[in-house]
């Protein structure tokens, strides 16, 4: 048992989803053949200048919206001076005295109860090159140079690796949803560092920070988080002392790197960018980047249960960001939801995973949508039949019900005629009838395999079933 | 006033900028650095330079770019003006650690 309390604070790059890059206009993209993405400006070249694209300020706006942060009127830009090839004006355009957001938080729910985790601020900058080690050399790649990121850094208020997991997921979940990026940690649009240090009680000063960078997944930050905290407490238990440090998240170690000791602060002798005079960002652009903010997964949440869908369907549901814009147009209607849910996460997913196709792709509009719902809460459609005609509802547009008749579904909804073929079979086969007044539950599977095969299968199966044991009476 | 700077304030300058400087060079820099951090010291004497920072020559803010796409360089232009490449890649001697920025 540890008695170390932990103390972590998280930061996260996120690319953000515009057409060019910060500074410049040529294009943002990802995968395309190497330093095919670039202009003067991204390269550096003397003489050019940046000039501001309205895009980011637009995302980065609804970012601190969406974070629940401040949004600072007046900003500037700062010029972070370092040498390193990645990097071609020797200085990378940031923000560090004015970010654009600040004071915000997050909600995570853990253990039941909701917690915030706070974010300090979140600011505005330009990424790298993307470097790529080969043996002795190393290989640039200047289509993410000036690609726009928004940094944002939370408060050091995280005491366990989970807690970091559960805020991660959730940033992820807002930036996602609101557009803001696609997010994809395997393709570096979102990047996490954490910052983690132990000490024995509440009322000590923090331990020696130890940065751990670009890990490459959510749950690769909890391991890291994890390792690190045990190699800290090993340290401090053996009476040993250590420095700030930069370390890595090796992935085949599953283990924590050093990377670098900070034997002084960093040196980035920070000044105001002269040549990005200041942004003002007025109360109607806030207004205007907040209407196009969709429903959020929260909100999605709240409403999906209302309805009564289960837990378990409602989060796969917010997790399917197409499935449920798709399901969000039922919201307002008539019809049973929690079915509406089964439906889209089942048969419909099925074909939707073996297509490769996004439900919008595919022909069920809303109408015919509700028309399936209803066919099956009244047990018209039984899941069975659906399964034979899945491809055909996703596929063509006719109604539901000329499906079924086209491909000779049918089902014997006729109380009398289910109630006719019962009785036959009741009074055929006594032995089972016996069975089963003597508290045999498999003789009603029997009797009722019998009704089914008596019916080719296209009696309703449920009301079947209450006609058979009422008949048994 | 020390009328001038020590040698290891010189040479972290010399680090922080890539370059080596021989011990000649260090005691000149030690005082001419010192002059010039002076000479910029005497902006901090100006009355009102706190009230609002002043990041650009001129007072209009501004005036952001759409995000539409414009022209870009060919990357067989881009590579021709680095000493070494590999493929499109531009190549340099392999560099150790990570990058500051980002």
């Amino acid at each position: 048992m540890s008695n170390y309390i932990p103390t972590i604070g998280v930061e996260v790059h996120v690319e953000l989803k515009t057409k060019t890059k910060i500074f410049s206009n040529s294009k943002n993209g990802y995968g395309q053949m190497a330093n095919s993405l670039t202009n003067v400006i991204d390269l550096g070249y003397p003489g050019t200048l940046p000039t501001l694209n309205e895009e980011v300020v637009n995302l980065a706006i609804k970012a601190a919206t969406v974070l629940n942060c401040k949004i600072r009127k007046q900003m500037h830009f700062d010029r972070k001076n370092y040498f390193y090839p990645d990097n071609p004006k020797n200085y990378q355009i940031t923000q560090f005295q004015t970010p654009i957001g600040y004071d915000g938080y997050v909600e995570i729910e853990l253990n039941n109860q909701k917690k915030k985790i706070y974010i300090e601020e979140m600011h505005i900058e330009e990424d790298t090159c993307k470097s790529t080690h080969r043996g002795t050399k190393t290989l640039l790649d200047f289509n993410r140079a000036g690609v726009p990121l928004i940094e944002i850094v939370t408060k050091p208020c995280m005491s366990s690796k989970k807690e970091a997991v559960l805020y991660l997921e959730k940033l992820k979940e807002l930036l996602f949803y609101s557009d803001i990026s696609d997010c994809k940690m395997e393709e570096g649009s979102m990047r996490a560092d954490a910052n983690v240090s132990i000490r024995k009680n509440e009322s000590d000063p923090f331990g020696t920070k130890v940065e751990i960078k670009n890990i490459g997944s959510i749950s690769n930050v909890g391991l890291s988080i994890e390792k690190e905290i045990k190699r800290q407490e090993k340290l401090y238990n053996n009476n040993e002392t250590f420095k700030e440090q930069t370390r890595r998240f090796d992935d085949k170690l599953e283990d924590t790197v050093l990377m670098r000791v900070k034997e002084t602060g960093n040196d980035y002798r920070y000044f105001p960018e002269p040549d990005i005079p200041f942004v003002v960002i007025t109360d109607e652009m806030i207004e205007e980047v907040k209407k196009t903010i969709p429903m959020l997964p929260d909100e999605r949440r709240e409403k999906y249960k209302e309805l009564g869908v289960s837990d378990i369907n409602t989060n796969k549901l917010v997790q399917n960001r197409s499935l449920s814009d798709y399901f969000n147009q039922l919201l307002d209607k008539n019809t049973n939801h929690k079915i509406a849910s089964n439906l889209l996460l089942g048969d419909i997913s099925q074909y939707l995973n073996k297509t490769e196709k996004e439900i919008f792709d595919t022909t069920l509009t809303i109408p015919r949508f509700l028309e399936l719902i209803s066919l099956m809460e009244d047990n018209t459609l039984t899941s069975k039949n659906l399964k034979e005609i899945i491809d055909i509802v996703l596929e063509s547009n006719k109604t539901i019900k000329e499906i079924m008749k086209d491909e000779n579904i049918e089902n014997i909804t006729d109380d009398n005629a289910i109630r006719e073929v019962i009785k036959q079979i009741i009074s055929n086969n006594q032995e089972s009838v016996e069975d089963y007044k003597n508290g045999h539950d498999r003789a009603i599977k029997y009797l009722m395999g019998q009704v089914m095969k008596e019916t080719k299968g296209k009696a309703n199966p449920k009301m079947a079933m209450d006609i058979l044991i009422e008949e048994l009476q | 006033m020390e009328d001038k700077l020590t040698k290891e304030e010189v040479l972290h300058v010399a680090k922080l900028a890539r370059i080596d400087i021989t011990e000649e060079e260090i005691e000149k820099y030690q005082v001419e650095l010192k002059q010039l951090l002076n000479e910029v010291e005497k902006i901090n004497e100006v009355k009102g330079y706190d009230d609002e920072i002043l990041i650009a020559p001129w007072s209009d803010n501004t005036t952001l770019r759409s995000d539409s796409e414009g022209e870009m360089l060919d990357p067989k232009k881009v590579i021709e003006n680095a000493p070494k490449h590999s493929g499109n890649y531009i190549e340099v001697p392999v560099v150790i650690g990570e990058s500051e920025g980002a």
